[in-house]
């Protein structure tokens, strides 16, 4: 044993310094000091990721038991409504956010009656949380990055790590993000390629459309400068205060 | 009802992250960490959260700790492999053997001896502390910890080629 003291002992820490008890060995401690900005990334990370996609659920009311066995005899009905909502949200046949073909990005954003589709352009409060769905024809490397009015760049999905995520079909991205609370535009470009671009070359193309500003942001529905198999899908929001 | 959900986000935005961390540090996989915290947090505001640090994060740390362990359990059980890689350990805080030891037999034992063997063996906390979190006397914790190595021991010299 090191004398270190428990990972208990150190969220007692993050959460109240001044009562932990431990203050005085984790200033004069490396090791706790690196452990400690290991749990403050993961704790951003919860809070970027985890706490927007998952706070809904959490802070539902809990159905009771009764409300339960109505929604196993009404299932059929809300299979078909969801059947029928799946059609009505899909884009227009003239939408130009999509580049390549074969794939299909759809931002939910939640409510307070539940998770609802965004349409391309569709105002939406500046803070709101949103959820990703993709489509895609034949397996890819995917990627989802955000370009903002501001000239910000966001890297969404996969939020870690050199590679995308290898998807096929219909995936919902584990986790979600809340947005920045800035009013005015912000584009979310899905990019899904058989061989991985890498971060780097996608990041470098969305900060292409950042310098051009709120207007380019807006208009441009494709990252630019992409191999041409290269399947795009981007929605905008227009952030409202 | 509006108060009330603003007090759970501010309860799940206070505490979310240790329950979260500590669930990544069980479960080595980010997604099943996210949805295992969910699933806590909702059993933690039907029971009732305190607002108290003091008295709420050793609580939620044990429920945290028996769900995590448990979902582990059920994934070896079921012979998925992406919750079972190694428990994610400070390294050199506990004897190199133990820790190793833990890892192999820990679904075999019962809930209560495995927290307690993930505690001291792996994560280096006191007897005392890991009495305090799971509600048990110090004695218990030392007893539960004795049967633990030698049923181990004995399951690896039985098993060992």
């Amino acid at each position: 044993m090191t004398g270190c003291p428990s990972d208990l002992k150190l969220e007692m820490h993050l959460l109240d310094p001044a009562r932990s008890g431990v203050g005085e060995h984790v200033a004069g401690c490396q090791r706790c000091k690196d452990e400690l900005a290991q749990m403050d990334e993961e704790g951003r990370h919860f809070y970027r990721f985890v706490y927007p996609a998952t706070l809904e659920a959490v802070s539902a009311p809990r159905r009771r038991r009764w409300a339960n066995w109505l929604l196993i005899s009404l299932a059929p009905v809300a299979a078909a409504a969801a059947v029928l909502l799946a059609v009505r949200t899909q884009p227009p046949s003239d939408y130009s956010g999509t580049k390549g073909g074969g794939l299909h990005l759809e931002p939910f954003v939640a409510t307070a009656s539940g998770p609802r589709a965004v349409s391309d352009g569709e105002a939406i409060p500046a803070a709101s949380a949103l959820r990703f769905r993709v489509r895609s024809s034949a397996a890819c490397t995917l990627w989802i990055i955000s370009v903002d009015g501001a000239g910000t760049v966001s890297r969404l999905y996969p939020p870690q790590g050199p590679s995308g995520a290898s998807i096929r079909g219909e995936v919902t991205t584990p986790g979600g993000v809340r947005l920045d609370g800035k009013a005015g535009p912000e584009r979310f470009f899905a990019v899904c390629a058989r061989n991985d671009p890498g971060f780097a070359r996608v990041e470098e193309a969305a900060r292409v459309v950042a310098g051009g500003g709120a207007s380019v942001v807006r208009k441009t529905g494709a990252l630019p400068g992409l191999s041409p198999e290269t399947a795009q899908s981007s929605v905008l929001v227009e952030k409202a205060p | 009802m509006v108060d009330d959900q603003a007090r759970i986000a501010g309860l799940y935005h206070r505490y979310g992250p240790a329950v979260y961390r500590r669930c990544l540090r069980l479960l080595r996989n980010p997604e099943a960490a996210s949805d295992a915290t969910q699933e806590i947090f909702r059993k933690l505001l039907q029971d009732g959260l305190h607002d108290d640090p003091d008295v709420a994060l050793p609580w939620m740390w044990r429920i945290a700790t028996n769900h995590c362990l448990n979902q582990r359990r059920n994934a070896q059980r079921r012979g998925e492999t992406e919750l079972q890689p190694d428990l994610m350990v400070r390294a050199e805080e506990a004897p190199g053997g133990e820790r190793r030891l833990v890892q192999r037999v820990l679904s075999r034992f019962d809930q209560k001896t495995q927290a307690i063997a993930v505690g001291v063996l792996v994560e280096g906390m006191e007897h005392e502390e890991v009495a305090d979190v799971l509600g048990v006397s110090r004695k218990t914790v030392s007893r539960k910890l004795a049967l633990f190595l030698l049923n181990a021991r004995k399951y690896l010299e039985r098993t060992s080629p």
